[in-house]
């Protein structure tokens, strides 16, 4: 059925009516107090002084309004959350030492891999994917098979992690001391002890840390930390919480030949991301970022939704993580419910009437318009959407209507980094500051999927024009970005 | 103790691969010339042996691998795989694919293996691969760490001579102990511009003089190994200063070490393959000369025969093959490279061995490799993918610092039995263990 779609407006319509919607309550008051004041011009100086004997002959009632005021005031002011800052926050840059080439990747399917079937599968997604030739594993996964021992696991946590946070202390003047929440999510590498424990007892943090580890959250845990984070920092005032997202490689290493299960092995790759954030109020001056939003929605209770990402055994006994052929569909139906929850938190009046009154009319008048997809490039001046893969961003532009330099963060963070899981949003924030297009006031939007299956959403507001060049993983290269990125990649 | 208990006492191998730190970048090629195609069944073989010290003992895996990438970002080519050009013609893809390393252990110490025989002693310290049967995947430089039980280690480097000559090969495996030991690259190596595919004629091979010092073979197709080689044994034999000096000794002054060492060598296999295939034509390698620290990766090789028309050459004494071997070289390095044609790069040559070879390895710097200032005790070095006529590598210097008996050293690559024999004729007639 061809949709019909709403015919085009001039662009001076479409300016003023945008204008007007979205300062309506500002027009309004603005053309109120016009008015009163032009009254009170009208009074002669006599009446207005009679005017205000009036009033003081009723004090009780005039108080009474004063002190509504006030109280209404005060009330408003105590129930506002307290603001919860982003001082600063660092990634983890993989040494040269840890880089996979293509033809590298290829050569090791080939010898660990007998299925000649699932190494050409293999070769396919590689030629597909996305990805640069400078992304790394860590050093076990060099091996010929991969040698996945815990001690390997542990030692890539300690230096992903480690270096991220004497980063992250290096640009902050962070001590140790200082923290006194810790949050650290890492899905699939849950040691005893925890991660958690393991910063704790590097950093010789205090005794009385509140210190929590999620695992198992998929690769929106990030997010997910981030909430939690600043839930933590509303309840403890004058705090500081650190918040560590990582996803270990060492582990994971699927050695079977059934291809749902494939796709890991070829995007996920090291990386990890170490984020300060306070509520303390003589940070506000020094804080990169506000934290305005976190929407989170859980489409777990869909069976479908719930076994689209799964980690099971294969039938020759391998672990691994399969995917489901509907995940692109599961994860549009995530997005849009995510939004319907956005939407009215960040999109400006104005959008939101043309979205009702195309919803009502959709449901009333005409089932055949098309549905109107808000620009969210009202809302939003960046956007870092996770690099879960090529598809995954192809389809997030297409849903939300993206320009190709909004999706730029994502799509060169996916070819210089890979899939860095639950990092991945702080990678692609990182590339933006670093090509000196973060204003003061610009608004941010990170989206993270993940298995379960999650899309959450974080919305920041910069409180300060970051000046390139930034420190952090994209120094060296960021000069060579963006690059053109082939459909297909000739191995 | 046999060959196969040798071998066997090497264990716990684990293949892993380094990659060239930055990228080379996209479509790079690394263009073969018509001499490194006619070499490229050979491979060159070395193993460095280091005795246990403190520093030995220091070094991790990640400590010795860590040099390895920006060593190799200057070696890029190195880190390549064969690809062909449409019409067939081998090349190198610089795709940054990468140098294999492997790890194992063995249960003997240092002394007790330099005690095992030559021939079963470097082999199991050095991945004897070849490049095939898949070449697209098969590396052109293999690195393995042996540890002994006393600390010791060995480091065996195993080079396609396609790449380039022993020259260029250890020159490159010298770079990375330079880095180890943490100097800086030197600042005039590499980026190697690799070579560009330049417009090549198409060529028949001249009719009129097929060179001697090459044999063609069957055609190799994707597997470079000489196909039905007899197995080849090696040993090496030092000759002292003095025992070459009473060699040189009457009317064959002139005659420097090296066609001294070969005409002695001549006579000796001459005498041992008598009423069999005597070697009437034998071939000369030479390398040019080149800087110590040239970085280019060639095969630079000086390839001329020596013939003698009489029907027996063990009846020549030594001083008039000595002669021959000096004067009455034939230079054959262009006919030998106008052997190849142009676009399909082929056909397949055997060069070590189509004849009995004898190789100058003078410019190959063997000792140039230390850890971190340790110098080995010992280095092997060999060729793989010799012919039947063998060879024998003449190295300057014999690395073999058996007890102070110094001078150059032979490394015999021969049949087994043609090596106990030789062994007797020297001893027989020169006086030479």
């Amino acid at each position: 059925m061809p949709a019909v779609p709403l015919p085009e407006f001039p662009r001076w319509a479409k300016f003023g009516y945008r204008f007007i919607v979205n300062n309506f309550v500002t027009l309004f008051l603005v053309g109120s107090m016009t008015a009163v004041g032009w009254e009170l011009l009208q009074l002669g100086p006599d009446e207005i002084m009679a005017l205000w004997r009036s009033l003081q002959e009723q004090p009780v009632s005039s108080l009474s309004a004063v002190f509504l005021v006030a109280f209404v005031a005060a009330l408003y002011f105590m129930s506002r959350p307290r603001p919860v800052y982003l001082v600063d926050y660092a990634c983890f840059k993989p040494p040269s030492t840890c880089r996979v080439p293509f033809a590298t990747f290829m050569e090791h399917t080939r010898l660990i891999n007998s299925d000649e079937k699932s190494v050409q599968f293999q070769t396919r997604i590689l030629e597909r994917s996305g990805l640069g030739e400078e992304t790394c594993l860590p050093p076990a996964n060099h091996y010929i098979p991969p040698n996945p021992t815990m001690e390997a696991s542990r030692a890539e946590a300690q230096l992903v992690i480690f270096s991220a946070i004497d980063d992250l202390m290096k640009k902050t003047g962070l001590g140790p001391k200082d923290i006194d929440i810790l949050v650290v999510n890492c899905s699939l590498f849950s040691p005893t002890p925890s991660l958690s424990a393991m910063i704790i007892n590097k950093y010789k943090l205090r005794s009385n840390v509140r210190s929590f580890n999620l695992s198992g959250m998929g690769c929106s845990a990030g997010l997910i930390s981030i909430d939690l984070a600043r839930d933590l920092l509303q309840v403890h005032p004058r705090a500081n919480a650190l918040v560590v997202s990582t996803e270990i490689i060492t582990p994971n290493f699927y050695a079977g030949n059934q291809r749902s299960m494939l796709l890991p092995n070829c995007l996920f790759r090291m990386g990890a991301a170490a984020i300060l954030l306070s509520n303390r109020r003589r940070e506000a001056g020094r804080a990169k970022y506000r934290l305005a939003h976190v929407v989170r929605t859980h489409k777990g209770a869909d069976d479908r939704a719930y076994r689209c990402i799964y980690e099971e055994e294969d039938a020759e006994g391998h672990s691994g993580i399969s995917l489901s052929k509907d995940l692109m569909a599961i994860a549009g139906e995530a997005l849009k419910s995510n939004i319907t929850t956005m939407g009215p938190l960040v999109l400006p009046v104005s959008e939101q009437l043309l979205f009702a009154l195309n919803l009502v009319g959709r449901k009333l008048i005409n089932p055949e318009w098309k549905p109107y997809i808000p620009d969210f490039e009202q809302a939003f001046d960046h956007f870092c959407i996770h690099a879960g893969g090529r598809a995954v961003i192809d389809q997030l532009q297409k849903s939300l209507q993206l320009s190709a330099e909004h999706v730029e963060a994502s799509r060169m963070t996916l070819h210089r980094f890979g899939n860095t899981s639950s990092s991945s949003l702080w990678y692609e924030l990182n590339y933006i500051e670093s090509k000196g297009r973060m204003r003061r006031g610009d608004w941010v939007w990170q989206i993270g999927f993940g298995s379960g299956f999650k899309c959450n959403s974080a919305v920041w507001k910069c409180l300060r024009t970051i000046k390139a060049p930034v420190d952090g993983p994209w120094t060296e290269c960021i000069d060579r970005y963006p690059v053109d990125i082939p459909e297909i990649v000739n191995l | 103790m046999g060959v196969n208990s040798d071998a066997a006492a090497v264990y716990g191998h684990k293949l892993s691969t380094v990659v060239p730190g930055s990228v080379s970048g996209e479509t790079v090629v690394h263009e073969l010339a018509d001499m490194d195609l006619v070499m490229k069944l050979h491979y060159v073989r070395t193993v460095y042996y280091f005795q246990q010290s403190e520093t030995v003992d220091g070094l991790t895996i990640v400590d010795l691998k860590k040099p390895m990438f920006r060593w190799l970002t200057s070696y890029y080519p190195v880190t390549g795989r064969i690809r062909r050009t449409e019409a067939g013609r081998p090349l190198v893809k610089c795709n940054d694919c990468g140098v294999r390393i492997v790890e194992a252990n063995c249960c003997r110490t240092l002394e007790e293996w330099l005690q095992v025989p030559h021939s079963a002693r470097w082999r199991p310290l050095v991945p004897d691969k070849v490049l095939g049967p898949d070449l697209r995947f098969s590396p052109m430089v293999y690195v393995q760490f042996t540890k002994f039980q006393c600390g010791g280690m060995a480091i065996g480097y195993s080079w396609s001579h396609v790449l380039g000559d022993p020259v260029a090969g250890t020159n490159c495996i010298n770079l990375w102990g330079q880095l180890l030991a943490g100097n800086p690259p030197p600042k005039s190596l590499l980026p190697h511009s690799a070579r560009t595919p330049t417009a090549r004629p198409a060529r028949q091979p001249p009719v009129s003089a097929t060179p001697l010092s090459v044999k063609q073979v069957e055609p190799a197709g994707d597997l470079w190994l000489i196909a039905d080689a007899c197995k080849m044994a090696t040993d090496s034999i030092t000759i002292t200063e003095s025992r070459l000096k009473h060699l040189q000794s009457e009317k064959l002054n002139s005659v420097p070490a090296f066609e001294m060492i070969s005409a002695l060598f001549w006579h000796c296999l001459a005498s041992v393959r008598r009423g069999g295939r005597e070697p009437r034509v034998v071939t000369i390698c030479r390398h040019k000369p080149r800087a110590k620290k040239c970085a280019e990766l060639s095969n630079e090789q000086m390839i001329s025969t020596v013939s003698t028309s009489h029907a027996s050459p063990a009846d020549l004494d030594l001083a008039e093959l000595a002669l021959l071997v000096s004067k009455q070289k034939v230079d054959e390095t262009t006919l030998v490279e106008e052997s190849i044609d142009g676009d399909g790069g082929k056909p397949d040559f055997v060069v070590y061995g189509a004849n009995l070879t004898f190789v100058d390895m003078e410019g190959v710097d063997l000792s140039g490799l230390d850890i971190k200032g340790e110098k080995p005790v010992q280095v092997d070095s060999v060729i793989d993918g010799v012919g039947d006529e063998g060879a024998v590598l003449v190295f300057p210097q014999g690395a073999d610092a058996g007890g102070g008996s110094k001078g150059p050293a032979a490394v015999l690559i021969l049949p087994e039995d043609q090596i106990l024999k030789l062994r007797e004729v020297l001893k027989r007639e020169f006086d030479m263990a």
